[in-house]
């Protein structure tokens, strides 16, 4: 006997058995999924209440000291024209978010972003042709066993890595430009000093980092030197106001920083826009001396 | 005459049966779904199915709760850019129990999403997916991604920082896909920038093009159940699930029976449905 009539055969006695002496779906297994129901209907009633009841009106009720078990009810509403923001998916896209960190741009993120997720994909939907074999005990499927757990500790690792994954938050970051203006040495250049400060505070280092501060997501590179990279502070200016125009669809747009007057520490108004003030930033780090 | 007083009741009964029984009769006469409950209902499945078996029907509750809590939501929630933030704040803050549906919208979409992994996990434990039940493990899959897309295209109505920014590079992330990416991308967002367009586009796409096809496909998955049948627990000895029966024997005293006594031993016990 062929091994497809084989498996007809097998079906086919299944069908019978469970027939003449199984049990009836109701009331047997009803009860079963009837109890699981109101377990889950259960449970995300009570996520929502605890979330609901530990946190308030205000956007910023969990930012500080008294942050909320299950986060604030929203966050501040979307402004295309601050960049203060980190990126962060739901939870879970972790993976896929934190898998990002492991690809650099430009030259692999395409891995990342495409390539694992298409090869996990095909792999999901092909699985029933690649398992062919009609053994069902797990004793008796050691690849199986092992690809489970493989693929549970891989997710699980990813996941709990991009929920712990380093924030920068904008008053460590401010803190650091002093340093940043010492070491790259554009300390006497006020407006590579304000350009810094647009960079710190405008969410830049959510997913750049800059002499070791900052998140490194996204495949986002360093930039402590990219001003030796010969771009000019033309060629940084319209970059960073449209980065797809140079092929980098992942960045998102800045050129809203291009209607906002860059001040210095005083206060006193510079005379250029903040998007300008960036590119002389960036144009003066030279990497540290 | 307590012979004609029981025929006379007997016949009022037989009326009111027929009263209650008519529109059953009518309906089934003309659709045929009576007879198709019932078969759903008192279809077999293997004596020892078990709590694990109860993960798909806990995915299914999970969902119709976000399908119940969205349409709620979608009373009270205006897709604009300029008013959706506002609307958030109004159902959380003031609508009556609208914190109630908002949050278990929020939190079931996580919960759905677990229970969707969780339940994947058992189909490939239990090698559930193998011949001939390949096509459900697919439309599965199917649904995992419909699930993913939902969890995407909600998260950025809210219209807060972290649901916009998220979205964003979302998108350019969508659009690095080789030669596509840019159509995608371009889609995805209706336009060259993030936007009303985008906004009423994802609306319209989380609430009615993927949770119709997610309902299409719910529906395929269980008429694929129930045509091929629940499997057993790979550990069972036979595909009826042989534990069961054997209690059943048991319990009733009788030992080594063939096929045809042990099926009426179950009749005696919870036979009534049949």
């Amino acid at each position: 006997m062929s091994a497809i009539d084989e498996r007809r055969s097998q079906f086919k006695k299944y069908k019978e058995d469970v027939k003449d002496r199984g049990k009836p779906f109701y009331p047997y297994a009803m009860f079963h999924d009837t109890v699981m129901s109101l377990v889950v209907v259960g449970v995300i009633v009570g996520l929502a209440s605890v979330w609901f009841y530990t946190s308030g009106e205000n956007p910023d009720t969990c930012g500080g000291k008294d942050s909320c078990l299950l986060g604030p009810r929203y966050s501040e509403p979307a402004d295309p024209g601050t960049t203060n923001f980190v990126p962060r998916p739901d939870w879970y896209f972790y993976f896929l978010f934190y898998l990002l960190r492991i690809f650099k741009w430009p030259d692999s993120v395409i891995l990342g972003t495409v390539g694992i997720p298409t090869i996990l994909l095909i792999i999901a939907f092909a699985l029933p042709f690649l398992d062919i074999r009609s053994e069902r005990r797990l004793s008796r499927r050691p690849v199986a066993v092992v690809a489970a757990i493989l693929v549970v500790i891989s997710m699980g690792e990813l996941t709990y890595k991009g929920a712990v994954a380093k924030e920068a938050l904008a008053s460590e970051v401010v803190a650091a430009v002093p340093q940043w203006a010492q070491r790259d040495g554009f300390a006497n250049d006020p407006k590579a000093v304000a350009g810094a400060n647009v960079f710190a505070e405008g969410g830049c280092t959510s997913c750049h980092t800059y002499l070791g501060t900052g998140g490194g997501n996204l495949g986002a590179p360093d930039l402590s030197a990219e001003g030796s990279k010969g771009k000019g502070v033309q060629g940084l200016e319209s970059y960073v106001a449209d980065p797809s125009k140079f092929g980098n669809t992942v960045m998102p747009k800045f050129g809203a920083f291009a209607s906002i007057p860059a001040k210095d520490a005083q206060g006193k108004d510079l005379g250029i826009s903040q998007l300008r003030a960036l590119a002389i930033f960036l144009d003066a780090s030279k990497g540290p001396k | 005459m307590a012979v004609s007083a029981r025929t006379r009741k007997s016949a009022r009964r037989q009326r009111l049966e027929a009263a209650i029984n008519y529109p059953i009769d009518w309906l089934e006469e003309r659709s045929g779904l009576v007879g198709g409950l019932r078969y759903f209902l008192f279809r077999k499945v293997p004596g020892d199915s078990n709590w694990f078996h109860t993960l798909g029907s806990a995915t299914l509750t999970a969902f119709l709760v976000q399908a119940t809590t969205g349409v709620i939501l979608a009373m009270y929630y205006k897709p604009e850019p300029k008013t959706a933030y506002a609307s958030i704040q109004h159902i959380t803050n003031d609508v009556t129990l609208g914190w109630l549906v908002r949050g278990m919208h929020k939190w079931g979409a996580s919960v759905f999403i677990i229970l969707l992994f969780f339940h994947m996990a058992r189909v490939f434990l239990f090698g559930a997916y193998k011949y001939p039940r390949e096509l459900n493990w697919i439309v599965g899959v199917l649904l995992l991604v419909m699930g993913m897309a939902e969890g995407f295209t909600g998260y950025l109505l809210p219209w807060d920082q972290t649901s916009y920014w998220a979205t964003v590079v979302g998108i350019n992330l969508n659009g690095t896909v080789p030669f596509l990416g840019p159509y995608i991308a371009q889609f995805l967002r209706g336009g060259a920038e993030i936007g009303p367009d985008t906004l009423a586009r994802f609306y319209s796409i989380h609430m009615l093009l993927i949770p119709g096809a997610i309902f299409a496909l719910i529906g395929l998955h269980l008429y694929l159940v129930v045509r091929l049948g629940v499997s057993s627990p790979p550990w069972s000895k036979e595909a009826a699930g042989a534990d069961w029966v054997e209690e059943q024997v048991t319990t009733n005293g009788r030992s080594g029976l063939t096929q045809p006594a042990a099926r009426s031993s179950w009749r005696r016990n919870g036979g009534d449905a049949e």
